[in-house]
């Protein structure tokens, strides 16, 4: 579980991140619904303790993010918005030199390799270096690095960008799969499709704030519209802040 | 479970020196910075060799021969002289560069040698043509030489011991020109030892910082438990690996290189044995860590991929510092440079190469120097990866 309570961001003059709250509970996936620029991104990056909040709390577990980044980091599974690949190590040995960082035992990353490759469609290319990878590739690579160590917690930062419709529906099954084994998953995505169609809940982020939160259901609700990509508008564009 | 501080640095180590022998770049740089040195060493002793060769065994072009035949006949019996006619224009033939010297002996130095006055002989050579001056000494000396005798003769003619006129003995011991310029270019070697300490870890340092971020891989290395402390450190032991490789290559080469040589032949006692490998490496190797930890800190805090390679290649300008500035004024090793990185390196790297053994505790206070300050290094490559500005860029 992500607890997320009053959290700043300022870099100089800006104010990228203001005052954001929400829970990310167990066995649900919390969407970050926003346009480009909103925050998304840079609440991520706090929640992974790779920066610092100027003010608020973060809770990874009931373990304090910014008071102790590692223990944090270790319940984590992160897909950065930036995942770039070591071009001349194999996918297989990529996930496990990852699995090796999270101080697995060797059994274990071998185990966790094997099954890895499997879930995620690797398998014909595991032995081969990733500099030739195709997007699609590259992304699930990643995608296993950040889950070698079974986290409980897994932050996906717009996981689908870029792939195809094969890719993405793979994508939306190993998170439908993280959910039922009772993870807690928060993606960030400015699609309104690929929100609705996975998350329980939706926190939608406009300019740094929170302007709506709750199910898709609850969000057609507050906004009286049918649509929801109407509805995300409508709350994106509307500085308002209105609650489920 | 987070890993701990060693193992994390180990596992970290371990895939940086896997991906560092995967680039055909760290290698070619390891593999060039350590063949540069030896082959240069090898082909300026060459080219004293040859040099010193010709002295040895050269022409002696000269103007008007049939004036002095006793003169030439002497010089003619002189080892390694061969006296050939001068052409017809001397002072052309020589600002030309056809000959590098001619003697003219006028037509009155018999008439003047005759009357015992001195007898006018002219050396016609280029002062700026340094490559001509051991022939010209050697000729010069070859005259003075014959003049002596010749002054010898004549006291004892006239009833005079020759050594009334001879207020000075003086015992020549002078290095031959040869000598010092080969011993000059010994000197280089632990100039390339250094450089080969700094090439060897460049391209991995830049490539596992500046350029794990440009990939875009830092962010999902940084969100792994392993401790900052132990990522820093762990590409730091890939780099001092890789440099230490590259130091290791270059004495070897050096060795083999200093062992075929006709060292004799140039007149150096020279001799460069196992044991004496032993001692350069002992000096040497403390300085791939400091190396690699320099060049860690400068590529973590480089702006981009490009920016670090210029970092680079103004570094290697560091570890020529010393070995430059004792080329133009030679210093000894003296305590005090111990504790001193490059400066206390060249010295032992030196008096390795001399011949002397360094002090045991010279050593011991260099490496020791050496390894703190780069533990401090990396310790502030560490810090670096917990600024926002440096993980995100700027």
């Amino acid at each position: 579980m992500i607890r997320v309570e009053g959290l700043v961001k300022r870099f100089g003059a800006v104010l990228a991140v203001d005052g954001v709250d929400f829970v990310a509970h167990d066995g649900k996936v919390t969407g970050l619904l926003g346009p480009n620029g909103a925050g998304k991104t840079t609440t991520l990056r706090m929640l992974y303790a790779l920066m610092r909040p100027d003010r608020g709390r973060i809770l990874v577990d009931d373990v304090d993010a910014v008071l102790d980044p590692g223990e944090a980091r270790a319940r984590l599974g992160v897909l950065p918005d930036v995942s770039g690949l070591y071009p001349r190590l194999t996918a297989r040995e990529t996930i496990h030199y990852f699995g090796e960082l999270q101080g697995l035992d060797a059994r274990t990353i071998e185990a966790r390799t094997e099954a890895l490759l499997d879930e995620l469609d690797l398998r014909t290319v595991a032995d081969r270096r990733t500099a030739g990878f195709s997007h699609g590739e590259r992304t699930k690579v990643a995608l296993a690095r950040a889950l070698v160590h079974s986290p409980r917690n897994v932050l996906l930062d717009e996981p689908t960008n870029g792939l195809d419709v094969m890719s993405t529906r793979a994508l939306r099954e190993m998170v439908r799969r993280m959910r039922d084994d009772g993870r807690s998953v928060i993606l960030s995505s400015h699609v309104m499709q690929e929100v609705s169609a996975l998350c329980d809940s939706i926190v939608v982020i406009s300019r740094g704030k929170v302007v709506a939160q709750g199910s898709p259901d609850e969000l057609r609700e507050l906004t009286g519209e049918a649509d929801l990509e109407q509805a995300f508008v409508d709350l994106a564009v509307n500085p308002g802040e209105v609650r489920a | 479970m987070r890993p701990g501080t060693l193992r994390g640095a180990l596992v970290v180590f371990r895939k940086e020196w896997r991906d560092a022998l995967r680039d055909r770049r760290s290698l070619v740089s390891v593999g060039l910075g350590s063949l540069v040195g030896p082959v240069l060493v090898v082909g300026m002793l060459h080219a004293v060799a040859d040099w010193q060769r010709e002295v040895e065994a050269m022409r002696l072009p000269i103007a008007g021969r049939e004036n002095a035949a006793a003169l030439v006949a002497w010089l003619d019996q002189q080892e390694g002289i061969e006296v050939v006619d001068a052409p017809s224009d001397p002072e052309r033939a020589i600002r030309d560069r056809d000959e590098d010297l001619v003697v003219v002996i006028p037509p009155d130095y018999g008439e003047q040698f005759v009357a015992s006055k001195p007898a006018k002989l002219r050396l016609l050579s280029d002062g700026a043509r340094s490559s001509a001056r051991p022939k010209v000494e050697r000729v010069r000396g070859m005259l003075a030489r014959y003049g002596a005798e010749i002054g010898s003769l004549r006291l004892i003619a006239r009833g005079v011991s020759p050594q009334v006129a001879m207020p000075l003995e003086v015992d020549d011991v002078e290095l031959s020109s040869a000598q010092e310029r080969a011993a000059s270019i010994l000197g280089f070697v632990p100039l390339f030892v250094m450089l080969a300490a700094f090439t060897g870890g460049m391209q991995i340092a830049t490539d596992a910082t500046a350029g794990e971020r440009e990939r875009g891989s830092l962010e999902a290395l940084l969100v792994t438990p392993a401790s900052r402390a132990s990522i820093a450190a762990g590409k730091w032991l890939a780099a001092t690996a890789l440099s230490a490789s590259s130091v290791v290559l270059t004495a070897l080469l050096c060795a083999v290189a200093l062992g075929a040589l006709p060292l004799a032949q140039l007149g150096m006692r020279f001799r460069f044995d196992a044991s004496d490998l032993a001692l350069l490496l002992c000096a040497a190797l403390p300085l791939c860590p400091l190396a690699a930890s320099i060049e860690l800190y400068l590529s973590t805090f480089a702006r981009s991929f490009k920016e670090a390679q210029t970092y680079m290649g103004l570094l290697l300008l560091v570890p020529m510092l010393p070995g430059v500035l004792s080329l133009v004024r030679p210093f000894s090793a003296e305590a005090w440079m111990y504790p001193l990185p490059f400066v206390g390196h060249h010295a032992l790297l030196n008096a390795a190469l001399g011949g002397q053994a360094p002090s045991i505790l010279g050593l011991l206070v260099s490496a020791a120097a050496s390894l703190v300050l780069s533990a401090l290094l990396v310790a502030q490559a560490a810090r670096l990866l917990t600024r926002e500005s440096i993980v995100f860029g700027r």
